[in-house]
């Protein structure tokens, strides 16, 4: 059986729903929320995020996403009927941002399909003009 | 606009916070920037932007000079730059040729709430609705976008946004309902809601 779970992108992995929870095989965590369960901790490049109680996140074999998600610091929204999840973005990100620090880094489609990343003008001035036909 | 600076560094990049490309046609008449399509409404988490169209400048090593800006639109689309009107392509010319930016360091510091967890929830709630309504399930769509709806009433790009995917006008009356919702509410905008003038 296949879940969605929503964070920058929309993702199908292997799952299943349980007692309205959203649970997804532990090799598919990181294809998931790009974080994976370690002994350590959950994991991402060199940074670990300790797991201070195993079994709020543990459902048999399986991972509960809203759950790893708090562990993270990210809010859930979890619709059991469509077997989706939804993980809010890094905050810390936004908090950078609102203080005039840095302006996080985003990649998205562009009209082409093709993934483009703020990054790509580092080293240019940017004027970002978010706007929509609505 | 573009023409007239790009003997500069300038990169203008326009994100439409939207769920299709259709509907952009009349803004991409003669465009050579680059059109990125944020379905999602990532930018709207990332930088706590509550309406577009919005302008945010980002210097050259990152760092943002000018939080989301409401940007004057014109109905006619004739000027798809964000600057449509000359005293805003005045400011940014400034930026651009001296360096004078119209916002110190201390407004931009303060300009732009963060997000509450009720605007959050909101996003998370339209982005739900959004996938169901992808896979054909209306029913269980319309739930999520009244809960999004519910929790961020002011937001724009929750409120505005989620019209055509309801099957209503986002230019009809329900729109002029949201906005006298939004100026009975003291016009809340999430950064400079008005033109920043020199």
């Amino acid at each position: 059986m296949s879940v969605t779970v929503i964070t920058d992108e929309v993702r199908a992995v292997d799952g299943e729903v349980v007692g309205g929870r959203v649970l997804v095989e532990p090799a598919s965590l990181v294809d998931a929320v790009g974080w994976q369960l370690k002994p350590e901790g959950l994991c991402r490049d060199d940074r670990c995020v300790p797991v201070r109680d195993l079994t709020a996140i543990e459902v048999g074999h399986q991972l509960d996403v809203a759950a790893v998600g708090a562990t993270l610091g990210r809010r859930a929204v979890v619709d059991a009927d469509g077997a989706v999840v939804a993980l809010s973005l890094d905050a810390e990100g936004r908090r950078q941002a609102l203080s005039g620090h840095r302006a996080p880094d985003f990649t998205l489609p562009d009209l082409d399909g093709r993934p483009r990343s703020l990054e790509e003008w580092h080293g240019r001035r940017r004027m970002l003009f978010a706007f929509s036909s609505w | 606009m573009q023409d007239e600076l790009s003997d500069t560094d300038l990169a203008v990049i326009a994100v439409a916070i939207q769920e299709e490309r259709d509907g952009l046609e009349p803004f991409l008449d003669g465009v050579t920037m680059p059109v990125l399509l944020d379905r999602e409404h990532l930018l709207t988490e990332l930088y706590a932007i509550s309406n577009v169209p919005t302008v945010i400048w980002i210097d050259a090593d990152g760092t943002i000079v000018r939080p989301n800006s409401v940007a004057v639109s014109t109905d006619t689309f004739v000027d798809f730059t964000g600057v449509n009107c000359e005293e805003d392509l005045v400011a940014l010319r400034r930026w651009i040729r001296e360096g004078v930016v119209p916002v110190s360091p201390e407004q931009a510091l303060t300009a732009v709430a963060d997000l509450s967890d009720d605007e959050i929830d909101a996003r998370l709630e339209f982005r739900v609705a959004a996938h169901l309504r992808r896979s054909g399930d209306e029913a269980g769509a319309a739930g999520h976008f009244e809960r999004a709806g519910q929790l961020a009433p002011h937001d724009f790009t929750i409120r505005r946004a989620m019209m055509p995917l309801t099957g209503v006008d986002p230019f009809g009356e329900a729109f002029f309902e949201l906005w006298a919702e939004f100026q009975a509410a003291g016009s809340p905008y999430h950064g400079f809601g008005e033109p920043i003038r020199d």
